[in-house]
């Protein structure tokens, strides 16, 4: 009795049909390719080297600069310094002569050696 | 009995009072601080190239002191004309120059616009040029590049 009060309905497909079934992956894009990040990090990298090569053949050239800035000084500073060094050498003989004037067959300045060679005096002077 | 002292730990510094002989001409000692002579140190080198070189070979027959005092003294006396040279026409770039020098632990490679502009200085008045011997052929010198990789901090 209860079955006949409602009229019979067929069970139908939705108007439009189903959607479509979702059997594909969804993957959204993450970012550049490995291939390009690959790429990017070889050309930063070639050419943070091609820099570093640069730079130190800069650096090269930098030192060659400073070093010959020097060697154009070398004779200036030296003729001064031997001025001063012979000036106390002529100082240390008199004072040499004077204390030793005393002693029989004394060579005042003779070196020790048996060579022309020139050595600076081993100590300046006795305080 | 004497006994020795290291003069170097002596608690003031020996100064020989002794002249130097009578008989050495005297000359004029230059007195130029580290810096400007730093500053015109390729221009001693090329104003002075002749007495300098005379000078080490001298220097290279013999070591002695006393053996090339007479080539010590052209050398000098060189540097001094070529100093009272520079004060006299470049004195502003000059002082500009070994200023900058002095302020930036005496490297050159900081130092590029002052010296340029005494390098111009140089060269119009006295035509002296700022060669580095020894450099690769073809290249430009390295104080003449225009965007070095070395540069200071501030530009």
């Amino acid at each position: 009795m209860a079955v006949s009060q409602h009229p019979y309905r067929q069970d139908m497909p939705p108007s439009g049909g189903f959607e479509a079934i979702k059997y594909k992956r969804n993957l959204p894009v993450r970012g550049p390719s490995g291939v390009m990040i690959l790429t990017a990090v070889t050309a930063v990298c070639a050419y943070g080297f091609y820099r570093v090569g640069a730079g130190n053949l800069e650096k090269r050239e930098l030192q060659r600069e400073k070093v010959w800035s020097r060697i154009h000084l070398v004779p200036l500073l030296l003729a001064e310094g031997d001025r001063d060094a012979y000036r106390r050498q002529q100082a240390a003989l008199a004072r040499e002569k004077e204390i030793m004037k005393g002693v029989e067959g004394w060579e005042v300045g003779k070196s020790v050696y048996h060579n022309q060679r020139y050595r600076p005096a081993d100590s300046i002077v006795v305080l | 009995m004497t006994t020795y002292h290291d003069p170097e730990s002596s608690s003031k510094p020996y100064k020989e009072p002794t002249p130097l002989p009578a008989h050495i001409p005297k000359v004029q000692e230059l007195g130029t601080t580290s810096g400007p002579l730093k500053s015109a140190a390729f221009f001693i080198g090329a104003y002075c190239k002749d007495y300098n070189e005379d000078f080490m070979l001298c220097k290279n027959e013999n070591r002695d002191p006393g053996h090339c005092l007479k080539e010590g003294r052209r050398v000098t006396r060189c540097a001094e004309d070529l100093i009272s040279k520079m004060r006299d026409n470049c004195l502003a770039e000059w002082d500009k120059h070994w200023g900058c020098l002095e302020l930036n632990n005496h490297e050159y490679y900081q130092c590029r616009k002052p010296e340029r502009t005494l390098n111009k200085c140089m060269f119009e008045k006295l035509g002296l040029v700022k060669t580095i011997p020894g450099s690769p052929e073809g290249q430009t010198p390295i104080h003449e590049v225009k965007r070095p990789i070395y540069t200071g901090v501030q530009k």
